[in-house]
């Protein structure tokens, strides 16, 4: 009952870690690229980690679950300072009706966006 | 049957590791380099912990919990460079 339980969870970490991989292969800009890098991949890491969870024994349970406490706390702040580079870099955005409400992506000419 | 789910999806993970690298050195900008070489390292940490579930050792998870803390300082590092030219 267990193993077909893992089986699951490995098949379906799988499935979405490839999701996240084509987004990032697929997707128009960095902004969008984000999402699948930032959070496809990462929750198909921790399903695959749950999985191991399932499956293993005490020394291996221990070990990810701090893999799985490191991810969650380490990924967000990762793929913000990520995003914040590109908006600094005045990386422009692709996608069709995507909208930057600050403005700042525009001036491109101007001084460079590196002392906020 | 557990077995052949073990090795089709460690072949899968290889798989996605060949398009990560595939990204990491065709892509144009260096941003979106960055974000593919976090990407490489997440899917290295799962082709780690599905091998050391697959052999069941343990030990290759020292090395998938090392490898997401140096991946994280890492990423940092380069965005910051990327974006501010300084680190701190």
């Amino acid at each position: 009952m267990r193993a077909y339980l893992f089986d699951l969870l490995v098949i379906l970490g799988a499935l979405v870690m490839t999701l996240g991989v084509l987004g990032l292969l697929r997707m128009p800009d960095v902004y969008t690229k984000l999402h699948g890098a930032s959070k496809s991949v990462f929750l198909g890491v921790m399903v695959l980690a749950i999985s191991g969870i399932v499956i293993g024994g005490e020394a291996s349970t221990s070990r990810l679950f701090l893999i799985c406490l490191a991810l969650f706390l380490t990924t967000p702040v990762a793929s913000h300072v990520v995003g914040r580079a590109a908006f600094l870099r005045h990386e422009q955005m692709e996608t069709a009706g995507a909208i930057d409400e600050s403005g700042s992506l525009h001036h491109t000419d101007e001084s460079p966006g590196w002392r906020v | 049957m557990h077995e052949i789910v073990y090795y089709a999806a460690m072949v899968w993970m290889a798989g996605l590791l060949c398009i990560c690298i595939g990204m990491v050195i065709r892509t144009h900008s260096a941003i979106v380099r960055i974000l593919a070489f976090d990407a490489l390292t997440l899917v290295i940490i799962a082709l780690l912990i599905l091998y050391s579930t697959t052999t069941e050792s343990s030990y290759y998870l020292d090395a998938a919990l090392m490898l997401a803390l140096v991946s994280f300082v890492s990423t940092i590092v380069a965005a910051r460079y990327y974006s501010e030219r300084k680190v701190f």
